[in-house]
């Protein structure tokens, strides 16, 4: 399984000469299975370049979206296979009892926010809630969970092989709890996560920031680092950066998570911020994650 | 791949409320299973639920007593919690209970089912005194 992060900025894309090297782009992750299958986790302004990293050939994609707020699924007017007859793209999303994922999405493709309408996509497109329970995709084993952040939200986990990824880009697992003291089943989204090779979650605030975001539905380094020493996470990618943090702030926030990171007992190695291109590896036989870029 | 199974997220967010509630509050999961209760819940039974765990359906009733006006214990099938995780439905009682000091104290029950996208998840009671009572299950 490989991953590669198109986009890795929380709230708003975030361009500019302060950005550059962890990116503006919103929340996209490509992910290409053993077998070839192509996923995109989530649909924010970084799957346009995903989109125009593909082939024009006949090909089958899944894009798994955890949630509907707008920087998960702004990219997606703007991903190049929907615009493709010979695509079959299908959407995986959080059930709601307001609307059907397809009519949700509808929304924000439709007038007056888009020129093209959901029907007049020229790609073969359906809309799928993501089930309560495992489900497959080529060689991979999904699972989804719902996780605290604002609205329905999912969080999932991809087993392909003896490596997995579990993806959890919005999250709040400390809100109103003490991570540290809380029984595992009752931690959110520590199901997913268990021992996986490779965790991309929030890490969107400094702890002094949090106090003023309580509730916002993301999380404080702390808790983000509590989170991944807790679930045995071997290599871990803090993500959904604030639109505020440039680049300078991000290095330091880098340097200041791996020394806490080594302050629980883990290696400084093993985690980092992620930044957009950045491509792992994940050996189907081997759990070891690697940067191979 | 080996997955420790989460409880469901309304679950986890309740009991995260109910932690900071001073007001007695106990969480039943979708099968009656006693899976938490928060501080003022433990001043009032004379238990921190740390100490005693979750509690079976049928079981968790006989820790507070309860009993009617005229002093007669209340089936576990009639209380407000019961009846609201398997009607689906709110309810609201007022009974007496036995805190672990010994008294009886009038208390008034809501409880409501916790309905999600994939159906009952369980439900919640909150314990409040009556009027006539006072502070009696109020610890706050």
């Amino acid at each position: 399984m490989k991953v590669k992060l198109w986009g890795t900025r929380g709230s708003i894309p975030s361009p500019g000469p302060e950005t550059i090297r962890y990116g503006g782009n919103t929340s996209c992750v490509g992910v290409t299975l053993s077998d070839g299958s192509l996923l995109a986790l989530d649909a924010g302004s970084g799957i346009r370049s995903l989109g125009l990293s593909l082939s024009d050939e006949p090909a089958r994609l899944h894009v798994l979206l955890t949630h509907l707020h707008l920087d998960h699924i702004l990219g997606l007017a703007f991903f190049a296979p929907l615009f493709r007859p010979q695509t079959e793209i299908v959407i995986w999303g959080p059930a709601s009892p307001e609307a059907s994922l397809r009519d949700r999405i509808a929304r924000y493709i439709s007038a007056p926010l888009s020129p093209v309408e959901v029907r007049e996509l020229p790609c073969d497109v359906s809309f799928r809630h993501a089930p309560d329970s495992e489900w497959e995709i080529g060689p991979a084993r999904i699972r989804s969970a719902s996780v605290a952040h604002r609205g329905p939200t999912l969080g999932y986990r991809i087993d392909d092989g003896d490596s997995s990824l579990t993806y959890i880009p919005d999250h709040e697992p400390g809100l109103g709890a003490d991570l540290d003291r809380l029984e595992d089943d009752w931690i959110s989204g520590f199901a997913l996560a268990r021992d996986t090779s490779l965790l991309i979650h929030d890490g969107q605030y400094s702890d002094s920031e949090y106090p003023c975001h309580v509730g916002w539905g993301h999380s404080a380094l702390g808790d983000a680092l509590t989170f991944a020493n807790r679930t045995g996470a071997e290599r871990t990618v803090l993500f959904h950066h604030d639109p505020m943090h440039s680049d300078d702030f991000l290095d330091r926030f880098e340097g200041e998570a791996r020394e806490r990171w080594a302050a629980l007992g883990n290696d400084p190695a093993t985690i980092e911020l992620g930044a957009e291109r950045a491509e792992y590896e994940l050996p189907a036989q081997v759990a070891k994650a690697t940067v191979i870029a | 791949m080996s997955f420790v199974t989460q409880r469901p997220l309304e679950l986890i967010l309740a009991r995260n409320l109910m932690s900071a509630l001073s007001t007695p509050a106990f969480l039943v999961d979708e099968g009656g299973v006693l899976v938490f209760y928060n501080e003022a819940a433990g001043m009032m039974l004379g238990k921190r639920f740390e100490e005693l765990g979750t509690v079976g359906a049928a079981e968790w009733g006989s820790l507070f007593g309860p009993f009617d006006e005229s002093g007669e214990p209340i089936p576990y099938d009639e209380l407000p919690l019961v009846s609201a995780v398997r009607d689906g439905r709110p309810a609201h009682a007022e009974f007496v209970i036995h805190s672990s000091d010994g008294a009886s104290h009038e208390v008034e029950v809501s409880a409501f089912p916790i309905l999600t996208a994939h159906g009952s998840q369980g439900g919640i009671a909150i314990f409040w005194p009556t009027q006539a009572d006072g502070n009696g299950a109020h610890p706050a």
